[in-house]
């Protein structure tokens, strides 16, 4: 008997990639999902395509699972209510709620237009509102349910070019941490995942310069190419089984067969002064605080900076 | 005075921290752009007054200042601001996202406008301001954005989905807008308040309590406790990361709450397991909760009468 055995699965994004990955695993350890795919482009165009969706059930089906297709984008509040509702029409309430949905329109924030700024945001972060709004109301009248989201270190870390998608994914955290906090006494959870794994989306990520000032601590897209989008599944079906009842409000970076937990943005190196800070005492104090700490994106060495300058100068004089 | 020839915008500078960081970039010589529709808490109605006092008393003070009442909310509302700030002095050196409102609801009672409204003024009034912001700073090689998120926001407070996830998501897109900027001699960095301002007073006491009760936050904050954490002692950290001094310090979080000025962790690793190869759900089982998450509270576990599946019997007494 499978972990999942009787719950109700709705996932987002199921029709390709770590949402598929996901969809198949659960329907093997017994869950009945509700196959989420509008099966547009990586971009987020296109017509609707049943095709992604309907592959997927049809895989589940024919290995003796339970599954149903539903083609609604996850960027329209009604939408996400007609996601829900599949999952409570064909199979009676929802346990699980997977929101792996996404897409990406990177671009430069002093070059980005605001339609690409609103569609990934519509996606992403407004895309996990309008899934949990309504699943939250039944899982909390069933004192049951487990919300598992897409994060990204894209937003927890910072890459360039992904103004939109990076504030999204660094939303959904913190979207998670409260969800964490409004749901728990009704014996819901809600954590993130984290992933790395090459998937057509990041597929589209462009080459990087290797002279820019690309964050190091970013995975480069050939290392992610090693990533299997399958490898992500354990981890999600263990926040939703029932083992994973006391596990809430964290972020999990998930590849291969690694899985962290991460830090939250807390307090970590602190200075501290009776009433309140002069700014001369910040210029001696601040650099104290930050000693060792990485600029991810210093100034070129060819461009005036002053207080760079100033500083040299100090240092040679 | 170490902002001559400075030119800044500061946004929701019509009261608290927005104020008080005006009235100190003026002290130090910047000509300032004082934003303020002069709405309500929840960014109900308009005024004009909240900005022109403060223009008023910045002028009063010997400084320059001019106001202006568009809402970050929108797009045109962002450049027209920007707009005026190199209409009446020539250029923008100096971008700070202070503008806020609050629509605290559980996750399973907020409407979508209530989402809609909280994150169009936090997380899209940043890309409204920053984007041509930006555009001018990496013309001109040089400029400071500071962003606001928060301690609240960042940590996760129950009632608080909309808000929580704006602020994270501003975390983020720092840490993106970094990135992209740093290599033209821009930097942009992310305060977290923790200041009583009108803002957190609209957090009604009994919600307060309640939150207590259930140990999900701090007691209500002491009289002694609002007197130390006022806006005033938000303003040297934010105006240090707009000197010269700050040129090195970029895509970082600050807490910032009376005399004490941290540094944010940034969402690292904290713990991890490994294996070669794909997890069995039942590893998973048992390392996540006794290995990886040995060290970590549940932020807010389900009550003791609750049945939880999956939870071991509780001792009979």
């Amino acid at each position: 008997m499978g972990v999942l055995e009787g719950k109700v699965a709705a996932i987002t994004g199921a029709g390709r990639g770590i949402g598929r990955g996901i969809a198949i695993l659960f329907a093997q350890e017994g869950a009945k999902v509700v196959v989420n795919d509008p099966g547009v482009n990586p971009d987020g165009s296109g017509t609707q395509d049943g095709g992604p969706a309907d592959q997927v059930v049809a895989e589940i089906t024919s290995a003796g699972g339970t599954a149903v297709a539903n083609y609604d984008s996850v960027a329209e509040s009604e939408g996400g209510e007609n996601i829900v509702k599949t999952a409570a029409d064909n199979y009676g309430r929802i346990d699980i709620l997977v929101n792996n949905a996404g897409i990406l329109r990177d671009r430069m924030i002093f070059n980005m237009s605001e339609d690409e700024w609103d569609v990934v945001m519509a996606v992403h972060l407004k895309g996990h509102f309008n899934t949990i709004k309504p699943a939250s109301q039944l899982m909390r009248q069933q004192r049951y349910g487990r919300i598992i989201n897409f994060s990204s270190e894209s937003g927890l870390w910072g890459n360039a070019g992904q103004a939109n998608y990076g504030a999204a994914k660094s939303a959904i955290a913190g979207l998670t941490r409260v969800v964490a906090r409004d749901l728990g006494r009704y014996g819901v959870t809600c954590n993130a995942i984290v992933p790395r794994a090459w998937t057509r989306l990041t597929a589209t990520i462009p080459q990087r310069d290797a002279g820019g000032p690309q964050a190091a601590d970013a995975p480069e897209p050939e290392g992610i190419q090693s990533y299997d989008p399958d490898m992500i599944a354990p981890m999600v079906a263990y926040l939703a089984s029932d083992e994973a009842w006391n596990v809430t409000g964290q972020d999990f970076l998930v590849y291969s067969g690694v899985v962290a937990v991460l830090n939250h943005p807390v307090a970590w190196r602190s200075i501290s002064t009776p009433g309140s800070w002069t700014l001369d005492e910040l210029d001696k104090m601040v650099p104290r605080m930050m000693e060792g700490v990485r600029n991810p994106a210093p100034p070129p060495e060819g461009l005036e900076v002053p207080g760079r300058d100033a500083a040299t100068a100090a240092a040679s004089g | 005075m170490r902002f001559e020839g400075r030119n800044a915008v500061v946004t929701g500078a019509g009261r608290g921290i927005g104020r008080a960081v005006a009235l100190m970039l003026a002290k130090e010589g910047a000509k300032v752009v004082v934003n303020d529709p002069g709405v309500s808490m929840d960014g109900a109605g308009h005024d004009d007054g909240p900005a022109d006092q403060v223009v008023d008393e910045i002028e009063k003070d010997g400084g320059a200042a001019v106001a202006n009442y568009d809402s970050v909310a929108t797009a045109d509302g962002g450049e027209k601001m920007i707009g005026q700030c190199v209409e009446s002095f020539g250029s923008v050196d100096i971008l700070i996202n202070v503008a806020g409102i609050l629509r605290d609801r559980m996750i399973f009672n907020m409407s979508e406008q209530e989402w809609d409204d909280v994150y169009n003024v936090h997380l899209k009034g940043h890309f409204n301001t920053i984007k041509p912001a930006s555009q001018l700073m990496r013309q001109q090689r040089g400029g400071r954005i500071v962003n606001f998120s928060s301690i609240s926001g960042l940590r996760g407070n129950s009632g608080q989905g909309n808000y929580g996830a704006a602020k994270a998501g501003i975390a983020g897109l720092t840490r993106v807008v970094a990135r992209d900027l740093g290599r033209y001699g821009v930097t942009c960095n992310a305060i977290a308040p923790g200041a009583a301002t009108r803002m957190t007073a609209a957090v009604p006491d009994a919600a307060r309590q309640v939150r207590a009760k259930r140990g999900m936050v701090a007691p209500p904050p002491s009289s002694q406790m609002m007197a130390e954490r006022t806006p005033e002692h938000v303003a040297p950290m934010t105006v240090w990361l707009c000197t010269d001094a700050a040129w090195n310090v970029n895509g970082k979080i600050f807490h910032v709450a009376g005399g004490d000025v941290s540094l944010a962790h940034e969402e690292n690793v904290l713990t991890q397991i490994e294996k070669d190869g794909r997890w069995e759900i039942s590893e998973l089982a048992q390392l996540v909760p006794n290995r990886l998450l040995a060290e970590i509270r549940n932020p807010a576990p389900p009550p003791k009468d609750l049945e939880i599946p999956g939870r071991p019997a509780q001792p009979a007494r």
